[in-house]
This record gives structure tokens, sequence and C-alpha cells, in this order.
């Protein structure tokens, strides 16, 4: 289909292509603000709200077997529904604007968090919660103390993985008026001008990889020292 | 070590009688155990591996609840007490030492007081103290586990469990993975420790050797029967079974004059040689001292003198004697 000089032409588009995105978005700063306070404010909303409700979950679900086995499978559940459908079922009842949007992303947040506190939680190495145990500790004491801690760089790996979908998930908000730079795309599509279409797309791409590296450096920061047996330092006995 | 017999009248810190624990699954860990523990001594739960030594431990503590019988501490059933307070009173140091790996070594050491409430302040004096006492540097303190070697995470271990001023202690194959030198070293100090504290002491073991060295009385066990209960002199001279004198091994000839004072066999002053030319012995010397001293000498008599006097001398018919029954009747003669 493609004859090689029309190959060439694409070829010789593509600088183009990727500095014409910027220039748009230099001519357009103030949509472009708006556009990605509302796209981060559906993020934020929808994921916090699914680390209030996944986060507490999970941890019902390590203390009592037969919850954690019904909460798991809601949150699979929640996973399946597509999020395009999600938001057109709860548009009918929640009308135009972010909340269905953020609502999607809310269910589709729900299953990496959950999954990874109740890993998190369980995979904590039983000597551990014992010790506790033997040294006085409640089973609050323990939790807060011993579980969380020790669970606490896989729970934010499930929040990271959240944050990730959820930026790209929030893009369909454009399509229920909900904003975000998803109304980018739709004008570009709709004008077939790339350069708002990447204006649109690109800033999002950034956005996740920004996100996952500052969550990255959280969970290894907090996550408990894991040092190599080199820097092990040996004072009074060898 | 003391392994006098002074305690004997003290109350009886734990007590186990008739205890049975049987597993959920049908395991039968530890069947009609029976033993106590004075107030200030140490027992010594010695035996192989899956014999029931933890779970015996554990019911001290309240971590395992007996199936059938009773486990008391200060005269009182453990069952009585609130688990959370009775585990808070009683050091535990953790099979595989249990330090809290996303603590600092102080805030391992601090805990259990951290936990019953007590001020900052009071906690890191008392964190410096104990660092103190079981021989760390005090720049530790900002370290996590991973960071020390074997040997110093054991103590930070020791450490924790003595934080909150315990009157008893468990202690759970404390020295068990470390070499030998470095275990040698901290059982050394660890009786100098105990030494200066009044505090009634459970210490798990599967070596014979650490069994007899650490405890006042030892529990030998097995297929979770407790086999014999006494003091390690008596258990060497005495095993009861082919089981424990097997478990003692071959040279425990050896161990058993590491185990007897000099003044518990040696005989009166007037049959030692006036002048011997060799070290004198002194009555506190144990046997195992006293043989190579007496292989050494030039005579077959050995004088014993206290305090530049000769209270008594040394035969080998002496060292012999504690070999066989007669032993027990020296003994009761001179304590
Ligand atoms: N929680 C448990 N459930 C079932 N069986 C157990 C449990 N803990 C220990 N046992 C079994 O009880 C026996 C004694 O174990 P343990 O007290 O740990 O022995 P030791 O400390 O002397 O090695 C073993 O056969 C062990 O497998
Ligand atoms: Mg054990």
């Amino acid at each position: 289909m493609f004859e090689p000089a029309v190959g060439s032409a694409v070829e010789a588009a593509i600088p183009l292509l990727l500095t014409g995105w910027i220039e748009y978005i230099l001519e357009n700063p103030d949509q472009f603000a708006v556009m990605l306070r509302e796209h981060l404010q559906m993020v934020v909303i929808g994921v916090t709200a699914a680390i209030a409700v996944a986060v507490p979950a999970g941890i019902a679900a390590t203390r009592h077997p037969t919850v954690g086995s019904a909460v798991m499978n809601m949150g699979a559940i929640a996973q399946t529904v597509p999020p395009l459908g999600v938001i057109a079922l709860t548009f009918a009842f929640l009308g135009v604007g972010p909340r269905p949007a953020i609502l999607a992303l809310f269910l589709y947040g729900l299953l990496p968090i959950l999954k990874n506190t109740v890993a998190g939680i369980q995979n904590v190495e039983s000597a551990q919660v014992e010790a506790g145990r033997g040294m006085g500790m409640t089973s609050l004491q323990r939790l807060w103390r011993i579980e969380l801690p020790l669970a606490l760089p896989v729970i934010i790996a499930g929040i990271r993985t959240t944050i990730v979908l959820s930026v790209g998930i929030a893009y369909l908000g454009a399509f229920i008026g909900a904003g975000g730079l998803g109304q980018w795309i739709i004008l570009g599509q709709q004008r077939y001008a790339n350069e708002i279409l990447l204006a649109g797309a690109i800033p999002g791409a950034i956005l996740v990889i920004l996100l996952d590296q500052a969550f990255g450096w959280l969970g290894a920061r907090i996550g408990p020292t894991e040092s190599s047996a080199d820097d092990r330092t040996q004072t009074t006995v060898a | 070590m003391s392994h006098d017999t002074a305690t004997e009248t003290a109350s009886n810190s734990i007590a186990f009688e008739n205890v049975t624990k049987v597993y959920d699954d049908g395991t039968e860990a530890v069947t009609d155990v029976s033993f106590s523990v004075s107030s200030g001594e140490t027992a010594t739960l010695v035996g192989p591996s899956g014999c029931g030594k933890t779970t015996t431990m554990k019911m001290v503590n309240a971590l395992v609840e007996p199936t059938t019988g009773t486990v008391s501490v200060d005269e009182t059933p453990v069952s009585e007490y609130d688990p959370i307070e009775l585990r808070r009173k009683v050091g535990y140091v953790i099979q595989d030492i249990g330090l809290f790996k996303h603590m600092t070594i102080e805030e391992n050491v601090g805990i259990v007081p951290d936990i019953v409430g007590w001020s900052d302040d009071r906690i890191e004096n008392r964190v410096t103290e104990l660092l103190e006492l079981v021989r760390l540097d005090d720049d530790v303190r900002t370290k996590y586990p991973q960071e020390l070697s074997g040997g110093q995470q054991q103590r930070v271990g020791v450490a924790r469990a003595l934080a909150a001023e315990p009157e008893v202690m468990l202690m759970d194959e404390p020295f068990g993975a470390l070499d030998p030198i470095t275990r040698e070293q901290l059982q050394n100090e660890f009786l100098d420790i105990q030494a200066g504290l009044d505090v009634t002491i459970v210490f798990v073991t599967h070596d014979i050797d650490e069994a007899l060295k650490m405890g006042d009385k030892v529990a030998v066990l097995q297929d979770g029967e407790l086999i014999q209960y006494d003091p390690p002199a008596e258990l060497l001279r005495n095993p009861n079974n082919a089981f424990v004198e097997s478990f003692l091994g071959e040279d425990r000839q050896l161990a058993q004059l590491q185990t007897v004072a000099v003044r518990e066999v040696m005989g009166p002053a007037n049959e030692a040689p006036t002048n011997d030319g060799g070290t004198p012995l002194s009555p506190d010397d144990t046997l195992r001292l006293a043989v190579q001293n007496w292989l050494r000498s030039e005579t077959d008599v050995v004088p014993v003198v206290e305090d530049g006097t000769v209270v008594g001398s040394l035969s080998e018919v002496h060292i012999r004697s504690i070999f066989d029954g007669r032993s027990r009747a020296i003994e009761e003669n001179h304590v």
C-alpha cells in the first residue's frame, strides 16, 4: 500500500509530528492546564477512594478467610467489566461530568491494591508475627507494628499499578464531559490533527512515567533496608 | 554456672504438672511431663529435633495451650493470666533470633518497654544499659538487624528479651545458629550476665554440652516424654536409661569431671603429702583440672589447699569415686 516515496514522506514528517504537539500546548496553555488539572483530579480522587476501601478490605480479608475470598471475588468481578461499560452504565445514574469517570477509576483501582494488600500481609514471615505475639503484642499492635510496615512495599506496588492504570482510563472521561486530556484526543481525531492528538496523549504518557518512578522510589525508601552482605559492619563480634 | 543446692528452698517459679499437648492435627508433641524450676534457677530442655522442647517452652508464655495438665508461673496457673500481660512479663528469645527486620536495633530492644508504655527517655536509657550489658557498641543503635553479624544479632535478641526486666526468661536455641567459637563466647558471657540477675530461665537446646553448661538442671526429652530431670553432675553420674547415656555421648566421663568440684570428693587433710612440689589444688577447682594436675604430679596424692592451709587430699581413688555409687555417700558427707 505504501510506496517507498510515501514511506520516506512519513519519515520526513516524523520530526514535524514530534514537535507540533509542543507548539500546540504552548499556544493553548490555559486550556492545557485546565485539562491536566481535571485529569489529575479524576485520578487522585478515584485512586484515593480505591486506597481508602481496598487497604482496609485487604486487611479484613487477611483476618477472616471467608471475608477474604468474598472480597477478592468482588474485586476480580469489578475488574472484568470494561471501563467504558462502567462509564456508560453509571452515566445513566450519575449524569454527565466527572462522577461516572471517578466511579470507574475507583472500581478499577480496587483490585490491584486489594490483591497486593492481601499478598503483602500474607507474605510477612510468620516468625516475625510470632515474635510479636511472644513479646506480648495485641493483634492490633502486631498489625500496625509488624504486618503493615513489612507489607508496605507490596501495598505501594499495588497503588503504583492502580495509578498507572488510572491515568490511562481517565482519558475516557472526555467522552462523558468529565474533561481531562482525552478532550484533545477527541478533538485531534475530529480534525485529523495529529499534533492535537499527541498534545493530549504524550503528557499522559509522561505523567505515567513520572508517577511510576516516584512510586518506585517511594517503595524502595519505605521497604526494610536490604543491605548486601559486604556492607555488614563488624563491631564487637566477628 | 551455679550448681549449688542452696536455691532449692526457693519457691517454684515455673511448674509443669502432668502436661500433655496434642496439636489439632493429632501430633502428640508433649506427653505427661512434670517438672519444676525454682526461682532464680536455669533449666535446660535438651533432646533431638522434634522431641517437644519448643512446645514445652511455649506453654510457659501461653503461646501453646496444654491439652491436659497445668503449667504454673509463680504458683499461678498460666490459664489464669491474661496472655498478653503474661508475655510482656516473660522475656523471650526466639528460635532463629526473630529480630524485627524493619526496626532498628534500638527499636527492637525497646519494643516491649514501648508497648507497655514506658517513656521515651526511660526506653533510651534502658537500651543504652542493655547494649552495654550484652557488649554491643552503642553505634549499632541505628542499624538494622541485617547489617549485623549472627553473633551480634543474637546479643540483640538477648537484650530485647531482658528489656522489661523479666523475672522469667525463655530462650529457644538462642545460640543455635552460631559458629562454635562465637557460641562459646556468648554462652560464657550469658552465664556472667545471668549471675547478676534474679531471673528464672528455661533454656532450650539440642546440644547436650550446652545443656550441661548452662543448666542448673537438665531436662532430657525424647519423643515428647521427659526421660530425666537432674542437675548436670547427677545426669552424668547416673543416666536413667540407654537413651540418656547415648545422648550424653562417649565422652561423658570427661564431661562429668567438669561438673564436680574437688571439695566434693577429696580425702582427709592428714593423708596429704607434706611436700608435693606441684601446684596445689583449690577445693573449688573442677575435677577435670585436678586430673590434669594429678597426672603431672610426682606423687600419687595431691594436697588440696585453701587460704594457705591444707584442707584435703586427692588421689586416684577419690577421682574414680565419682564414677561409682560411692560418690553419693561422699557428697552427702560433705554437703
Ligand atoms: N503448630 C503445630 N502443629 C502441629 N504439630 C506441631 C506444631 N508445632 C510443632 N509440632 C510438632 O510437634 C512435635 C514437637 O515439635 P517442637 O516442640 O517444635 O520440637 P523441638 O522444639 O524439640 O524441635 C514435632 O513433631 C512437630 O512437628
Ligand atoms: Mg524447637
